[in-house]
């Protein structure tokens, strides 16, 4: 009994692990192909050719490395959450997205053709929002859902624009011919414009400012989905961008400019803003952004050290921050609280958990014999080589301090804080499961080794750097690291670090007192403009479906008035007015009788004149139809008109006698000059059409064929019953089922008439 | 001769419009058949009006001679035929509105799109 | 009854058969003279209109050939049927075929175009025929 429930239980728990294969052999297929392959790969298939759509690879250096994160940190988050996840009712939906994510993740790294990559990229906003938003019982993650899939979806609209304006611009849309050709068209005018809405995208994207608050309200996704998008790839796929586009435009000084500024600002405020939250898993949020913002500033500066750096740092990121997201969902798993203020004290219930947060915070903060600490160095050198501005400088001492504190926040407050017996807080904590220790050791192991032995690694983020910077030589890396430098940095960073560490609390009740400085802040327009929004479609949609059908028709036909104007006056040069020829008497009296009929109908009162008024309409188009060679047409008329009087006629008469108040409108026979203007205008715009169209050389072939035709191929002689008969035949079929339907359609009108017909 | 028919055919779509942005009901389908008639006008002009003669061939012709074009008429020919039927058709759901809701004002036919009650949308501005 | 009345009634039941007859003809001589399905049928409409209100809508209808909307749907039926037989002989859909029945001395031309129209003038009576008769219907019960 006792050993089959064991073997129960570990069955379940392998089971729970069967999603992780599909990351993991990917990992694996990854890494042989990386051995065997040299890189850059190619392949290429025809998609829709008639859009000139190609589904063309392209993995290089920089490919390759997200691909490893992808699918390296995707194995981690699977197996982590096989644990996290196990007492979740909607874990199969979980991994079923997060299969579906690492799917678009890997179209979007490795695509070419930079449609296709927009597709993936759309495809991750959308898988984004329905993992934020997995728990939709929940308002807070509904919302959160919602805000990360407006801000990156407008922001993937307008990637989308710069994306064709692009390709209009370099006349290709796959990323490599574009950065071989960019030096053609550096000069172009419409260059920053292409390039402006890209950043939206990107900055959208990637959280910089004033993009950026969408992310730490992301975190209401369960911890290994934001540890997998919000931290480790997704978030990413903006920056990713912007250095695929490097290797084109890093010359221009409005890339370099927006880059390294729009970078620095979201640093900087990110930093600021870490020091507010209590939550860890916001902390590590906000953080993220600043690191995010480091990427973006890093991409935006020339020189090969800088595209190194930004190759680094990627990596190291992942390698310490996947970890700590990992280290906070131990301590909400264990404890049930994310809260910093309770958690302290906590290596004595988990300290596997508390050994991984002290490495990863170790490579975070950037000390030595870390991979943080090469990176650290690697962005120190680029900064040196691009002679970058001072105030970049002081921001980043700014940013490093942060994120030491952070660190410190994350390993030593927490676990090696003054124990204020949690027990008594209502927590009750136990160390994780190994699925969820595993993951993490298995990360900041990975980071220390690169730490120690950095020319593991070398050769990868050699081939990233050279993929952004094609100046960049594989001989260079290991010549980049200047560890003085890093150590003087490092001392700053380090001070400044416990300093906020030690104010944590008392900087963020400073912070507070300037909370009301929010209501100026991007994420306050935000929601504003979820306000203003649906206000602005609801009087678009008064303005324009008022519900009278008067105005309808006002619409419609000035409108058409328009269109008709328009048309002549393109046509202008070609205007010529027919020429007055002589009137035969009938014709004369049918017009007469048409325009007085007309003329009277608009004026007459009594809708029973009305009728017979318009009558006088009917037949006199009958009469100029029989005057004009449509003895045909003049008896359809004349047989339509009489039945259409007669019969309403009588329904008018009869309907008098209702108590039914027809007719009642005071205003039906008052002049409405505006009608009468729009209908004017109409009436004349169709009069000079007519008059016009009438000068214009005439192709006469199809009368010339059914006169031929007719009499040996329709065995007739009335042209115009056989046209309807034979020749389109099947249109007058349509037409008499039209008819029909027609009838079939206003059937149960008639049997509510006073009951059954 | 042309001349004669796109002025008519003008003031016939002129009064057809005129009637049909009426509030009256019965006045709008009146200018929904006039609008037609001018309409059937314009597309008969469109193929020219070169001869009075029906196009009809001789008894012992194997091609029509000197006749008008046949193909505006059979156009035209079920133009009316189907403005007629649609003219049935909105006669009838007029009648039938009418009975419904006891007014022929098409500013009162308010079912498809009542007055607004949200707070966010504007209330329609009533016609006075 | 009112004499002006009966007079009308009188009218009336000579008349229908002659405007149904002059229908039918107007019909026939379609292919060759002005004419055909469509103006034949309004005729009749018109016919039966006039026997709607000179006597009252359900007599009208009494004389019809097949209740409206039966007389709409054969009349599509038989335009459909018409296109058939160019089918069979490998034609493309309603390619008309002509031929002549011969009754003895009496050759009559005979086509699958007649029967098209033939079609088009039954739907035509039934549609509006239909309509006319509804709507009259629907105030014959206002006093």
């Amino acid at each position: 009994m006792n050993y089959e429930s064991c073997d129960n239980r570990r069955g379940e728990v392998l089971g729970r692990l069967l999603p992780a294969l599909i990351p993991a052999a990917l990992l694996t297929l990854l890494l042989a192909a990386l051995a065997i392959e040299p890189l850059p790969w190619r392949l290429s298939w025809t998609w829709i050719p008639s859009l000139g759509v190609d589904l063309s690879l392209y993995v290089d250096g920089l490919s390759a490395q997200f691909l490893l994160l992808i699918v390296g940190i995707g194995t981690m988050v699977f197996v982590y959450g096989s644990a996290y996840l196990a007492e979740n009712s909607r874990r199969n939906r979980v991994f079923g997205l997060l299969v579906l994510f690492m799917a678009a993740m890997i179209g979007a790294v490795v695509s070419d053709h930079l449609l296709v990559l927009f597709v993936f990229w759309e495809l991750t906003s959308l898988l984004s929002f329905l993992l934020i938003g997995i728990d939709h019982e929940q308002e807070e993650g509904r919302r959160s859902a919602l805000q990360a899939l407006l801000v990156t979806g407008s922001g993937g609209l307008c990637l989308l624009a710069g994306i064709i304006l692009l390709g209009q611009i370099g006349g290709s849309y796959s990323l490599q011919t574009l950065i071989e050709r960019a030096p053609l068209f550096l000069e172009d005018v419409r260059l920053n414009a292409a390039l402006a809405l890209i950043f939206v995208g990107a900055f959208s994207k990637s959280a910089q400012f004033p993009f950026h608050f969408w992310l730490p309200n992301a975190m209401a996704a369960p911890t290994p989905v934001s540890a997998y998008l919000h931290s480790a790839t997704m978030v990413k796929l903006g920056i990713y961008l912007l250095a695929r586009l490097d290797a084109a435009f890093s010359e221009l000084l409005f890339w370099e400019y927006s880059l390294v500024s729009i970078g620095t600002v979201t640093a900087v405020l990110a930093a600021i803003q870490t020091v507010r939250e209590r939550d860890l898993k916001r902390i590590l949020a906000w953080s993220t952004v600043a690191t995010l913002g480091t990427l973006t500033m890093l991409v935006g500066l020339p020189g090969n050290g800088a595209a190194l750096a930004v190759a680094a740092l990627f990596f190291a990121h992942a390698l310490y921050k996947a970890p700590l997201f990992f280290v906070a969902g131990n301590l909400d798993h264990g404890t049930g609280t994310r809260a910093i203020d309770k958690l302290t004290g906590m290596r004595r219930y988990m300290p596997w958990t508390a050994a991984i947060a002290l490495l990863a915070a170790l490579s975070m903060a950037g000390l030595p014999l870390t991979f943080g600490f090469i990176a650290k160095g690697a962005i120190a050198l680029a900064k040196e080589q691009a002679e970058a501005l001072l105030l970049v400088s002081y921001a980043a001492v700014l940013v490093n301090g942060v994120s030491v504190a952070v660190a410190a926040i994350a390993a030593i407050h927490v676990f090696w804080g003054r124990d204020r017996s949690p027990l008594q807080a209502g927590l009750h904590p136990h160390e994780a499961p190994l699925a969820m220790l595993l993951p993490p050791l298995l990360l900041v192991i990975l980071g220390l080794l690169f730490g120690l032995a950095p020319t593991m690694i070398d050769p990868l983020l050699g081939a990233a750097a050279h993929a952004m910077a094609p100046g960049f030589d594989q001989t260079m890396v290991t010549l980049s690291y200047d560890f003085l430098a890093v150590l003087e940095a490092m001392a700053g960073a380090l001070v400044l670090g416990g300093v906020i560490l030690l104010g944590w609390r008392r900087l963020g009740l400073l912070m507070d007192r300037f909370r009301h400085l929010e209501i100026v802040g991007p994420e306050a327009w935000y929601w504003r403009s979820l306000v203003l929004l649906p206000r602005l479609a609801a009087r678009q949609t008064r303005l324009l479906q008022h519900g009278q059908l008067p105005r309808y028709v006002m619409t419609l036909v000035s409108v058409a008035t328009l269109l008709v104007l328009a048309l002549l006056l393109v046509a202008r040069p070609g205007w010529a007015w027919p020429e007055l020829h002589s009137l035969t008497a009938p014709v004369a009296g049918a017009a007469l009788l048409i325009a007085a009929g007309a003329l009277v109908a608009m004026f007459v009162r009594d809708r029973l004149v009305l009728l017979l008024v318009s009558g006088l309409v009917g037949y006199g188009s009958a009469v100029l139809f029989l005057f004009t060679g449509a003895p045909d047409l003049a008896f359809t008329q004349f047989a339509v008109e009489t039945v259409f009087v007669v019969v309403v006629a009588a329904v008018l008469l009869r309907l008098r006698r209702t108590p039914l108040a027809l007719g009642a409108v005071p205003t039906a026979a008052r002049l409405r000059p505006l009608a009468l203007a729009v209908a004017t205008a109409f009436g004349a715009s169709l009069t000079a059409l007519v008059l016009l169209v009438a000068g214009l050389p005439f192709d006469n072939s199809l009368a010339v064929f059914f006169s031929e035709q007719s009499v040996p191929a329709a065995h007739g002689r009335n042209v115009v019953n056989l046209i309807l008969v034979d020749f389109r035949a099947v249109d007058t079929l349509g037409e008499i089922a039209v008819l029909f339907f027609a009838l079939l359609a206003v059937l149960p009108l008639f049997k509510r008439f006073g009951g059954g017909a | 001769m042309i001349w004669a028919i796109a002025l008519a055919l003008g003031i016939v779509i002129a009064a057809g419009t005129y009637l049909a942005l009426s509030r009256d009901l019965l006045r709008c389908l009146i200018g929904l058949v006039l609008l037609g008639n001018g309409i059937n006008l314009l597309l008969f002009t469109s193929g020219r009006l070169s001869s009075s003669l029906p196009p009809v061939i001789g008894a012992d012709e194997m091609v029509l001679g000197v006749a008008a074009n046949p193909l505006p008429q059979a156009l035209v020919l079920t133009a009316i035929v189907i403005s007629f039927a649609l003219l049935c058709f909105s006669l009838v759901l007029a009648l039938r509105i009418i009975q419904l809701a006891g007014s022929d004002d098409l500013t009162r036919l308010r079912a498809a799109e009542p007055t607004s009650q949200d707070a966010v949308k504007p209330a329609l501005e009533e016609e006075s | 009854m009112r004499s002006d009345a009966l007079l009308a009634q009188v009218f009336m039941r000579s008349l229908y058969p002659l405007l149904l007859l002059a229908s039918l003809w107007i019909l026939l001589r379609g292919h060759n003279a002005p004419g055909g399905g469509f103006i034949a049928g309004l005729l009749a409409v018109a016919a039966s209109a006039a026997y709607a209100l000179v006597f009252d809508v359900a007599s009208s209808r009494r004389r019809l050939p097949l209740a409206p909307v039966s007389l709409a749907a054969s009349g599509v039926l038989l335009a459909l049927l018409s296109g058939l037989p160019a089918l069979l002989g490998g034609l493309p859909f309603l390619t008309h075929l002509w031929g002549t029945l011969t009754f003895g001395p009496v050759e009559l031309p005979v086509s699958t175009g007649m029967l098209f129209d033939l079609g088009v003038y039954l739907c035509v009576w039934g549609v509006f025929g239909g309509y006319c008769l509804a709507l009259l219907r629907s105030i014959e019960e206002i006093p």
